[in-house]
Formats: structure tokens, sequence, C-alpha cells
């Protein structure tokens, strides 16, 4: 400054210096006596795992000392004769486990998730992501949207606990195209593969305290907020809605939807049939042309004037949605990787848990919304 | 500083100092004396300066600080100001992010260098008095004991195992010795209301094993499943009524590489039954006669190991020892028992768990081998590696014994009475064996004179020539004629 300050400047320029002062000692003070607004409530701390060793379904303290020793983990009691499973998730506090195998990551997935209605401080996210380039793009989008409501965002959208996994899928996936997805030469090693994520995803994460676990497509984006709810007011083991997929009718010119998800099925004596004369290594699968199985689909069995509560028993169930009780989980009903009564992932899962007697459900009239791609 | 400009206040100077140019002055300061102005006593350009130079790096602070908030929402705010100004102790911060790549966690040979975790899985009933051995075997694992979690599933039981169980538990984690703590621990309870009685005749029973072996397979996948974490490496299933086992097997059968690995387990037995005996039974290979037996069974049915109501004529690993066999030898098995499974935790992850149903008529364990087969894992057995299961009486080995026990009393009964019989006898005749001694000798002495008397007597006649003999004779004769 080349122009000195005048002793009237000078004079005007202390009070700036107290007021100034004076504000960093009130923010000072609010920031050490206050509330913190935007750290988490004294409820969820006294949740939290006090160790980083514990079970994923739960918040843990982070360790903020460096130098000194840590001390070892404490003896963890876990009762699981507590872990209430009811028809009324909410009001007795029943935990809630996401689980979605991520392969692509889409805006409108975590925006209804964030819709769900859910007490949110109940729901632990769990992802599994393949380690590949298109695996890699989807979890910096996932972390990012971690991030921001994780730390960012209100508390009540903030959730329980969120667990990514990452693992190298053995046959690589070469294309997640639909066209190529789908072919059936294909089906066996993609489901296979599919089949073994889910299986890794879920045992790891299971923990100790989790009533109910969702199985949720990373492509499905439109779901009611109050799914959770309202399928565990079935009270059912195994209970999947009515995957349905929007689209751009070309003939009418409108939006309009259509059945997507052919995986819920009830059993039919033809497919019996093939199944009894295949070999044990033979998988059915459903909705190919070359094999007419003739089964019943959930798909076709949607009536827009029913209720919405209508219930069906299912023989073998899609993963798009499903609200699963960690019992059948628990008690090892998982998704086989290999042919399973000629089954195999999702539905050789409806299969594994009706021998361990859990018997499936589908709700024909609850609609979800696939991804069009 | 010149003498007009210094700070003390006393000090008069002149109001114009036109001259300041010329007297010495630093160039650079002049400027900042403006010559028209009122220049107040005590302020120095120099102290003006530093003061304005205060508020400015104020002024940047406060703006530094307000856009720091904005930025970093609160993290940077609190490390700054709450550090140790008041009770770090109480404020400690939320993870709820867990990120892992379970690349790196797939299970290496050498996995103690690799700081590979371990799972340890040990389900317990009514097992408080084996409680003691085990965890005497748990602080003498040589593998590094940070790296090892423990989780317990205590279930249906009435007797003190839990309280015992954490009471050990947190004795070893307060420790002084920190080699000795062991990472992240939990203990389940569940009850799964099991009727089947523990002791060890109704436990192997073989009409109550299809329904036990179920129950046992479904406490197992609750344990499993609420205690694995996707950083775990391994998963070690271990019995806590092994009796004797080496220190270092966890690092011996991971050393082998294989995604699942038993070793052989024999149990020690008094010697009336032979000294030892093979325990596990449920370690085989597959056979022929087995697969075919297998097809003729229901869905729900359950084959059986160990039980004559199935002759599978299986290799049984057990068999199969050698007590100087190399113990690193390999056998690729089928069904595997529970006393201590060393598997890679990426078995379980992948889906395959101990069949609470009937798989391919196995279940539990031996569903775990087939199940794992099933999904190309190797499962492997060690013939000649062994294991010591505790040796528990059976209820036919106990009348056994108290038979047995019977015996040697009356046998030693009548040891004792023997004894005692003799110890009398001895008394009583005591010196009989010196006594004949002495009639011996006294008998021979009397034998000895007589002939010597004979000899005198028979000497008399030879000295008196023929006659006397037939004098003799003749003497004696009519004596006997007259007693005729």
């Amino acid at each position: 400054m080349a122009r000195p300050l005048g002793p009237v400047r000078l004079k005007k320029a202390n009070p700036i210096t107290i007021v100034i002062g004076g504000a960093l000692c009130i923010f000072i003070l609010y920031f050490i006596l206050g509330p913190s607004g935007t750290d988490f409530s004294a409820a969820r701390k006294a949740a939290a795992a006090s160790h980083p060793l514990s079970p994923p379904t739960s918040a843990f303290r982070k360790s903020s000392k460096n130098g000194g020793k840590t001390k070892p983990p404490p003896v963890m009691r876990y009762n699981l004769n507590n872990v209430t499973i009811t028809h009324n998730p909410v009001e007795n506090r029943e935990n809630v486990l996401i689980l979605t195998p991520m392969a692509r990551f889409y805006q409108e997935y975590w925006d209804n998730l964030m819709k769900l209605s859910y007490p949110h401080e109940l729901i632990t996210l769990g992802f599994i992501l393949p380690k590949n380039k298109e695996g890699n793009a989807a979890t910096s989008e996932l972390q990012k949207q971690i991030a921001k409501t994780q730390t960012s965002g209100p508390e009540k959208a903030r959730f329980n606990s969120i667990i990514i996994l990452r693992q190298e899928f053995d046959p690589p996936i070469s294309s997640q195209d639909e066209v190529e997805r789908h072919k059936m030469q294909n089906q066996r090693a993609r489901r296979a593969a599919m089949a073994k994520a889910r299986n890794s995803l879920l045992f790891t994460t299971l923990g100790p305290a989790v009533s109910w676990v969702l199985w949720l497509d990373a492509d499905i984006i439109e779901t009611p907020p109050t799914l959770i709810q309202d399928l565990a007011l079935h009270d059912k083991p195994l209970i999947a809605p009515n995957c349905f997929q929007r689209y751009y009718n070309t003939e009418t010119k409108k939006m309009d939807e259509r059945p997507y998800d052919f995986n819920n099925w009830q059993d039919s004596p033809t497919a019996q049939q093939l199944g009894e004369k295949m070999g044990p290594d033979e998988i059915l699968l459903e909705g190919y042309q070359d094999m007419p199985t003739y089964r019943s689909l959930m798909a076709f069995m949607y009536k827009p004037d029913e209720d919405k509560h209508t219930e069906v028993p299912l023989d073998g169930v899609g993963g798009t949605a499903l609200l699963v009780k960690a019992d059948v989980h628990r008690d090892g009903a998982m998704f086989p990787a290999f042919p399973f009564y000629h089954l195999i992932e999702t539905e050789g899962f409806a299969k594994m848990a009706k021998r361990l007697g859990w018997q499936a459900t589908g709700l024909p009239n609850y609609k979800v919304y696939h991804y069009n791609e | 500083m010149l003498p007009f400009s210094s700070s003390s206040g006393s000090k008069a100077h002149p109001r114009h100092h036109v001259s300041g140019y010329s007297n010495g002055y630093p160039r650079g300061n002049t400027f900042e004396i403006s010559p028209h102005r009122f220049q107040p006593r005590g302020k120095t350009p120099a102290f003006r300066r530093r003061g304005r130079l205060f508020v400015r790096i104020g002024i940047i602070l406060a703006i530094l600080g307000l856009f720091s908030i904005f930025v970093w929402p609160r993290v940077s705010i609190l490390s700054i100001f709450s550090l140790g100004l008041i009770s770090s102790g109480e404020e400690f911060q939320l993870e709820t992010v867990r990120y892992y790549d379970l690349s790196n966690v797939q299970g290496t040979a050498r996995g103690w260098e690799r700081e590979e975790r371990i799972l340890l899985c040990v389900p317990l009933r009514d097992a408080e008095s084996h409680l003691p051995m085990f965890f005497s075997h748990l602080r003498n694992f040589t593998y590094p004991h940070h790296l090892i979690d423990l989780a317990f599933l205590v279930s249906d039981s009435k007797d003190r195992t839990l309280e015992v169980l954490s009471n050990n538990l947190e004795a070893i984690q307060a420790d002084a010795d920190d080699l000795m703590h062991y990472g992240e621990i939990s203990i389940i309870e569940k009850d799964f209301g099991q009727k089947v009685n523990q002791d060890v005749e109704s436990r192997h029973g073989f009409a109550a094993q299809a329904s036990r072996r179920k129950l046992m397979a479904q406490a197992r996948n609750w344990l499993l499943s609420a205690a694995l974490r996707p950083y775990h490496s391994w998963v070690y299933w271990r019995d806590v009524d092994v009796e004797t086992a080496p220190f270092t097997i966890l690092e011996d059968l991971m050393r082998h590489n294989k995604d699942v690995i038993v070793p052989n387990v024999w149990r020690p037995l008094p010697d009336w039954l032979g000294g030892e005996q093979p325990y596990d039974l449920n370690s085989w290979q597959e056979s022929e006669t087995a697969l075919a037996l297998a097809d003729t069974l229901d869905e729900d049915a359950v084959i059986v190991e160990g039980y004559a109501e199935y002759a599978t004529w299986r290799p049984h690993l057990a068999y199969l020892r050698d007590p100087y066999g190399d113990p690193d030898m390999e056998m690729e098995i089928d069904g595997v028992g529970g006393v201590s499974i060393l598997a890679k935790a990426k078995v379980f992850r992948h889906g395959v768990h101990f069949p609470a149903f009937s798989f391919e008529k196995h279940a539990e364990t031996e569903g775990f081998g087939k199940m794992a087969r099933r999904m190309d894992f190797s499962v492997v057995g060690l013939p000649h590696y062994t294991i010591w299961h505790l040796y528990e009486p059976s209820v036919d080995d106990i009348k056994h014994m108290e038979k047995m026990e019977q015996e040697r009393l009356a046998r030693e009964q009548e040891e004792k009475e023997k004894a005692e019989k003799a110890k009398k006898m001895k008394e009583n005749f005591g010196d009989t064996t010196s006594q004949w001694e002495k009639d011996k000798t006294e008998m021979q002495n009397i034998a000895l004179q007589e002939k010597k008397n004979k000899e005198a007597q028979n000497e008399a006649p030879k000295d008196q020539a023929g006659a006397p003999q037939a004098n003799k004779e003749e003497a004696k004769a009519p004596p006997k004629a007259a007693a005729r």
C-alpha cells in the first residue's frame, strides 16, 4: 500500500478487528459448546460399535487417537433370540438390509432409495460391484452420492451404515448390453457369477442384528416409498412384488408399461417333466422361446382392478425386488451357483428355501419399475 | 530512529518538517509522513503498519474461517477448534461407510505373512466342562492372535456355558500380554429348541442322527452368517472337545493352500479297548455303492456314515492313518467331518454352507463337503496328520468299566486274602524247614550210628571163623521153629 492510512482510519479499523474477533470467539464457543447440528445424534452414537472390527450393519467410532495404544476389541454378546421379525417393522425398530449387486449406477435408483419412507437409521445398504472399468465408474458415482448423503445431508436422510464390496466376477461379463446379456447360452455363466456375487454380498454383511433383507436390483428405479412396510405387512418369509418396465409404445404413441421380470413363477408339470429328462448339470430357464415350460408367470397375473395386496404362492423368484426374512438366509438358503433341481440363482434360491421349509409369495398387483435401456 | 520521531511522547518536535528529505531519514518512510497533517504523539509509522497488518490478518482469517465452514462442513472446524479444549474423550466421529475389496481376501498358503484374518467358529451346547481345555488350546495358537476373530454360538444350554465362556474371553482380552489379545469376539445366543439329548448315547444313536444333524447344520449356518465379515480370508471350525492338537494347526493346514482341508481325528482309549480308535468317520471318499444307495432313498433321507444301517463301503480318512506316515500327505475327499475344518472364506462367500436339508442325501458337514465339491472347490483330508478328540466313555463302556473295576477289586481282594493266609501259615509254622533239616540230620546221624553198629557186629564173626556163622543161624532158627 503506497498510501498510508491516516490516524482516523486507523481508529476506524480497530472496532472492525474487535467485531471480527468477537465473531470468531462466538464461532469457537458455538462449535465447542453448541450442539453440532451436522453431527450424528446421541442415539445414533450410542448405537454405534466401539471398534472397527464389528458387524458391518452398524456404524463405528473412528479412532481419533493415533499415538495411543489401541484397546483390544471388546467381547460382544448378541442375542439372536431378541431379533424380532414382525409385520410391523417400523414400530418394532427392526433393521433392514438392502442388498444391491450393481454394474451400472443409475441416479434414479439412488433417488428412489432416498425416497423410501422406512426410517433410514434402521437401513443398511450393501453393494457389490465388479472390478472392471464399468464397475469403477459406477463405484465412483455411487461414492459421490453416498458422501453427499452421509456427511452433508440431513441426519434423517442418512443411512445407518453402507457397505461397498468389490469383487472380480469369475467369467468377466463382456458386455452389460441387454441383448448380449440375455442370450440363452450366456445366461448360465452370467447367472452363476451373479449368484456368487449375491452370496458374497449376503453372507459378509448379514451380521447379528438384521431382521429383513431386501434384494433390490440397481436398475429398479421406481417403487412406492412404503415398499418395505408394504411387503413386510404380509409377514411372509419371501415376498416379491411384480416388476414392470415403462416404455414408449410406438403403436399408441404413448408411454406404456410392460411386464419385465419373468423369474417369478409357479411351477408346471411340463417344466417338471423337462427337468426329469435333463442331465444333472443342465438348467431350466424362463422366458426363452426354445424352451417352453408352460409355467404360470406372475408377470402376466397383473390385474389393474384388483387389490394391491393380493397374494399368490410362487415356486421361483426373481431378484429384482424381493423381501426376505433374515432367518431364511441364516438357515442357509442361498443363491445356488450350480444347477439345484435344474434351477440357478434366484430361482434356485426359492427352491432351496422351500427345502428348508420356507414358501415364497408373490404380489402380482404391487408394481415396481425397471430401468429402460 | 531519529530523535524527533522517537516514541517518547514528551519530546517536542517540529510541526512541519520540510527538511525531512535531507536529514538522513530513510526515503521510503518519508512518503508516509504527511507533512501537512497532524501527527499524533507516540504513533510511529512502524507501529501503525504493524497494527494494519494485524487487522488484515484478522480479516483474512475470519474470511477463511467462514469459507471453510461452507467447504468442509464440520470436520476441519471441529478438529481446529475443539482440539483438546473440551473433553475429546466424549467427542468421536462416526464412520458409516465401509469399503472392501474381496480380491484381497482370497486366502493364500502363507496367510500369517500377508496378515490374513481367520474367523474361528465354535458351536457350543452344554459345554461348560470342556471350556477350560478349549481355552488352554486358544492361548497356545501360534497364528498371530490379533488376526483371529472368534465367534461362538451358544444354543439351548442349561449349564453355565455362557458365563464361563464370556469370563474366559474377558480374561484373555484383558491379558497383560498384548500378543494374547484376539480380534473381534462375538458370542451369539440362539435357541433352536433342540429336543435331542446331547449325551453320548443319544447323540450317536442312529435314529436320532438325521434330525440331529439338520439342527446342528442350522446352528452352524446361523453362527457363520452372523460372524462372517468381508475382511476374512479363512474360516476355521473347531469343536470344543478336542483334547490334543498341534499349536501350529492353523499354519499347518493353511500351508496346503486348499479350499477345504481337514486333519485326521482319532481318540485315545483305555488300554482294554485297544489304546486308540478312529473317531471322525464323516471324512470319506465317495463310493459307487453309496451313490447307488443314495438313488434308492427318498428326497429327505440322510445317509449317515459309521452305522451298520447304511453299508456304503466308502474309504474313510480315519482308517487310512499310518502313525509313521508323512503328515503332509493329502487325500481327496467328498464328505468332511466337523471337528476341525479349515476353509477359505471365499468358499462360504460363494454360498457353500452346511445344508440343514438333505443335499444329495447328506446334511451338515458331509453335505458341506458335497456342496463344496459341487462348486468345484478342492476338498482334502490329511490321513497322517492327526488330532485327538476327547474320550467320553459310552454307557456300554461305563458298564464294562464298572464290571472291570469290580473284577479288579475282586481279584485284589482274593490276592490279599491269599497273602494273608500265607503270612499266617508262616507265623504258625514259622521254623518248619529248619526243624525238618534238624530232624533230617538227626535221622541221618541215627542211620549212620546204626550202620556203624552193624558193621561192628559183622566184623566180630569174621574174626572167629565160619562156625559161629552157622551157630548164629542155628541160634536164630530154633526160635523160628518154636514160633511155628
